[in-house]
């Protein structure tokens, strides 16, 4: 069986791979591009430790055959922060201790990510029905939803003309 | 960041900066057992058995060996064959016997999803098909998955070589019963005949798995010379070295095991399954061979932590004063012994003061998975039942489940079931804290009911290595043999950074390999924050007097003149006297003044003392669904002392929620025909962010003395008192008492509509 | 000295023994004598508590202690 050539647009930059027709998005990015901060929990879409965005809406990664992505564009954890410069989201999780192990956590940043891009105001439920994709075992939860709901506050602020 | 601050005499201690390796971890740098590959790698996979127990009659692997790509194919019969040693570098004592045929069946495969060859090729594809190519003749054999079943005449025996431990005299004929566990004392039958009130009651809980996110995986790569390096996550790369060269019989120090960031543990990465079969395969092909398993696999082939029923009668005279207890429980031990027995004895009634007792737990070999720890291995099981018990015990006393607790808590100087003295512990503080919390006297709303529930956990100190050194700037590394599960690197540079009182940012805190640092115990028991701590402070202590004796040196001045003062060395008398010299002007001068300034401790940390918790569930019960929502939950702990507030409240709230998940939705489901149904995350139904309220966590603070800061262990005690605490508050909001987890909505509503 | 369960009934068919040991590597040798196999066991499973506090180092000097039991080691995760 050949190979298919696929063309993307890669966190920004135009990408190129080659890949079988039964490799899913996941193993394109985590074993081709070398990119594995999306991680793959469970191959089932049930974990949503493999989050990432792909023309913009959310996506278990695992669950997306990578020949798929043609002509489309990825975003993944690790095109969140601006250079050195760490996303609200990714700030708040460090300043709520909101990992613990830390594996699930590049899925919780792109969703949470994903959430406050369409509302910037939600309420502590909407966080949590909008991150009931994603599996945490270490935190129970509370230091995570925390931590989303004040990324969303400095991000309301961020937008407040001076 | 929900609880109290209170004022402490630490600069640092107690305080709650950014870990050090938390950038790594938000932006997907850090890198995971999975995610390591190493150049001209091999792809493994693994054979499983599909029969719960049978006989390996052949095992072909001739046309996977023929498939183009496939560069190597194991079995069993590669490994050494092993003399019976029983090993506890983990947690928890394993005969390496049963860890290596664990790894690859030897003879017989004893549950569905029990590894029997694998395979190592140029692609994962090629792999997976190679399996297909593997030819397995099973003689397949009755089997048995319950622990009543598996106990009675005529039950399929598992291994003719277990002959049940502790019972006398020693049978004669080999069978499920692997151990047998009782202590306790007085004349439990007289004090229970004269109670005024008595509780008899049996109860049930399946097995549940540990839940981590990231499953097993390793690259492992074995050269021609006979040494070797292993890169995979674990709670104990120690343990990794020690088990894996056991079960091929080479030298540890020939395996160099790299930490990779840990994706979660709670206790199911305190052994090995992966490892010794990437080794041998890396042996045969002469290349890195990498192997990860699936979810599926993580769920058929690791250890979930083990069942139970349970048996309690407990008595109480007219004043609530507790007269009787009495335990009997079987473990799950699945398909080898090590299921806790001990732990489940020492964890069911000690926080009560009762003059009689007796507790018996006995240890059943089943066709599952080995059972492994899991958080407060042993103890969730039969605080179940024991908590859920006084909740039945206060109502016919018609007292305050909270009172009865508190009139029979244990104190110091009381007696654990073993009968030692406890030592400083911190129920009764819990209790109190319990009870004077506002949540304790909420109001409640339509279908809400409350439940509390006490329980603990041992802790454990242990043996750790650290290494303290200073660079030619000043700056400090931190080294350390323990994995980072949860923080530790924070709490670690929080505690080098009090004792050297320097800013936190001039600590940095690594986790290092095993030819790198000194042999340290797992990370487990709780024991991190305490006993690699407690090396962290030896080790700091001694830079610093390291530090003031190159200073007194290089002034010219006696040692007694010089002193340590806000992370500098300071002359107080003499010639010198008002003048300071900093870390940086020190070992700037390494090459003048006798060297570079670093510190090893090596220590095997004494002075443990066990956590207590106390925790408060308000559920909502759907009487059309049967659905039971937490509403409210507020977790008390005696933490001893808080090194990094964050993350002792993520201990807390996460063993909160791996409690609730237990207690109302996690349970290892079987088909008739021996096979796991529900191996997978959609079926095997963990917590969401939906399921779950805040979790208060409340710390109490009853410092240890024996640890230079007060340190408690705190990660394990959460999941103790959760079961019980759901079981006793959907009890006050319907009147049904649920004594068989998980408390799923089908159980509840039958519960709820007895007519059907 | 006091041998709690598993090990009393496991190995010496009592759960009381009257040995001097001078510290716990001699216990324990002193206690294998009386069933072979016991000390192969005592390092995974064995917890030693002297004077009521449990006991890891064992070259402490037990001159003066008054009561040493063993027990089992429990395990964490």
């Amino acid at each position: 069986m050949s190979k298919i050539h696929v063309s993307t647009t890669l966190n920004g930059d135009a990408a190129e791979f080659l890949c079988e027709p039964t490799s899913s998005l996941l193993d394109v990015l985590r074993d081709t591009m070398g990119l594995t901060g999306s991680k793959e929990g469970c191959g089932s879409g049930d974990c949503g430790a493999c989050t990432v965005m792909l023309d913009g809406e959310m996506v278990c990664s695992c669950l997306v055959l990578a020949p798929e992505a043609e002509g489309r564009t990825i975003a993944t954890i690790e095109g969140v922060a601006e250079g050195s410069v760490l996303h609200p989201v990714q700030q708040k999780f460090l300043e709520h201790a909101a990992l613990q192990c830390g594996f699930c956590t590049p899925g919780f940043i792109v969703a949470a990510k994903a959430l406050l891009d369409r509302n910037p105001n939600p309420t502590e439920t909407e966080v949590r029905y909008w991150l009931a994709g994603n599996l945490c075992r270490c935190t129970g939860y509370d230091k995570i939803v925390r931590a989303v709901l004040d990324a969303a506050a400095d991000l309301r602020q961020e937008r407040t003309p001076a | 960041m929900n609880a109290p601050e209170t004022m402490k005499p630490f600069r640092h201690v107690g305080t709650r900066p950014v870990r050090p390796d938390g950038v790594d971890k938000v932006t997907g740098r850090a890198l995971y057992g999975p995610d390591f590959k190493a150049p001209g790698m091999l792809w493994g996979a693994i054979l499983r058995s599909p029969h719960p127990h049978a006989r390996i009659v052949s095992i072909d692997t001739k046309k996977a060996e023929a498939l183009p790509g496939v560069k190597a194919v194991a079995t069993g019969r590669d490994f050494p064959t092993l003399e019976s040693l029983v090993m506890h570098v983990g947690e928890g004592a394993s005969d390496i016997v049963d860890v290596s045929h664990n790894c690859l069946a030897f003879d017989k495969v004893l549950y569905e999803g029990h590894a029997v060859a694998a395979v190592a090729a140029v692609s994962p594809e090629i792999a997976r098909e190679a399996l297909g190519l593997i030819a397995v003749e099973y003689e397949e054999l009755p089997f048995v998955l319950g622990v009543e079943e598996a106990l009675a005449e005529g039950a399929p025996v598992l291994h003719d070589t277990v002959f049940t431990k502790g019972v006398e005299p020693r049978p004669d004929k080999p069978s499920n019963a692997a151990m047998r566990v009782e202590m306790g004392g007085g004349d439990v039958e007289a004090a229970l005949a004269s109670a005024a009130a008595t509780v008899c009651e049996r109860y049930a809980l399946e097995p549940v798995h540990q839940g981590y996110i990231e499953p097993h995986a390793c690259v492992a790569s074995w050269n021609g010379d006979g040494q070797a390096q292993i890169w995979c996550s674990s709670q104990g790369h120690f343990a990794v070295r020690a088990l894996t060269a056991s079960v091929l019989a080479i030298p540890q120090a020939d395996i160099r095991v790299m930490p990779l960031e840990i994706g979660g543990g709670f206790g199911g990465k305190t052994t090995i399954y992966l490892e010794p079969v990437a080794m041998m395969l890396s042996k045969k092909s002469g290349r890195p061979v990498r192997l990860a398993m699936t979810r599926e696999e993580v769920f058929r082939a690791s250890g979930p932590a083990p069942g139970a029923v349970i048996d309690v009668r407990l008595g109480a005279d007219a004043e609530g004063t507790l007269v009787a207890a009495e335990v009997e429980f079987l473990y799950h031990s699945g398909a080898y012994a090590g299921s806790d027995a001990g732990s489940g004895v020492a964890s069911a009634i000690g926080h009560y003061r009762i003059a009689n007792t007796r507790v018996v737990g006995t240890e059943v070999l089943c066709n599952r998975p080995a059972a492994k720890a899991y958080r407060a291995p042993g103890a969730p099981q039969v605080n179940f039942a024991v908590e859920s018990a006084m909740d039945e015990l206060a109502r016919k006393l018609g007292i305050d489940p909270l009172d009865l607790r508190l009139k029979n808590a244990a104190a110091q100087g009381d007696p654990q079931t073993s009968g030692l003295p406890w030592g400083r512990i911190g129920y009764v503080e819990c209790l109190e804290a319990a009870k004077a919390h506002p949540h304790w006297s909420a109001q409640l709303g339509p279908n809400q009911g409350r439940g509390v529930a006490g329980g603990y956990w041992g802790n454990y100190g242990g043996p750790s290595t650290v290494n303290v050194s200073v660079a030619e700037d000043g700056t400090i590394t931190v080294a350390t043999g323990s994995p980072d599960i949860g923080g530790s690197r924070a709490s670690m540079a929080i505690m080098a950074a009090e004792v050297l009182d320097v800013p936190y940012e001039q600590v940095r805190s690594v986790v290092a390999d095993t030819a790198s640092i000194g042999v340290s115990m797992v990370t487990g028991g709780s024991r991190t924050t305490f006993a690699t701590g407690m090396a962290v402070v030896q080790a700091a202590e001694e830079v610093k007097r390291l530090l003031c004796e190159r200073a007194a040196r290089m002034w010219g001045v006696e040692a007694g003149q010089v002193e340590w003062r806000s992370g500098a060395v300071v002359c107080t008398d003499g010639a010198k006297q008002g003048q300071a010299m900093t870390a940086a002007a020190i070992a700037g001068n390494s090459l003048h003044s006798g060297g570079p300034v670093a510190a090893v401790a090596a220590l095997s940390a004494k002075g443990w003392l066990p956590g207590f918790g106390v925790h408060i569930c308000d559920t909502e019960v759907d009487p059309e669904t049967g659905h039971v929502k937490i509403v409210r939950y507020t977790a008390v702990q005696d933490v001893g002392t808080a090194i990094h507030p964050d993350y002792v409240e993520g201990q807390i709230q996460g063993g909160a929620a791996q409690g609730i998940g237990w207690a109302l939705n996690e349970a290892y489901i079987y088909g008739a025909d021996g096979r796991l149904d529900n191996a997978g995350f959609l079926d095997y139904r963990m917590p969401v962010a939906s399921d779950l309220p805040m979790i208060e966590a409340v710390m109490v603070e009853v410092p240890n003395p024996a640890h230079p800061y007060g340190v408690k262990g705190v990660g394990e005690v959460p999941i103790v008192p959760p079961l019980a605490a759901v079981a006793n508050a959907i009890h006050a909001a319907t009147g049904q008492r649920l004594r068989d987890l998980p408390m799923a909505p089908d159980k509840v509503y039958a519960a709820l509509h007895p007519e059907g | 000295m006091v041998v709690m369960p598993p090990f009393d009934k496991e190995f010496f068919g009592t759960d009381r023994l009257d040995l001097a040991p001078h510290n716990l590597f001699d216990l324990t040798e002193k206690l294998d004598a009386l069933a072979p196999g016991f000390a192969a066991i005592a390092r995974p499973r064995v917890h030693y508590a002297v004077d009521g506090e449990l006991e890891t180092d064992w070259t402490r000097d037990l001159s003066q202690a008054r009561e040493v039991i063993v027990l089992p080691r429990v395990g964490g995760g």
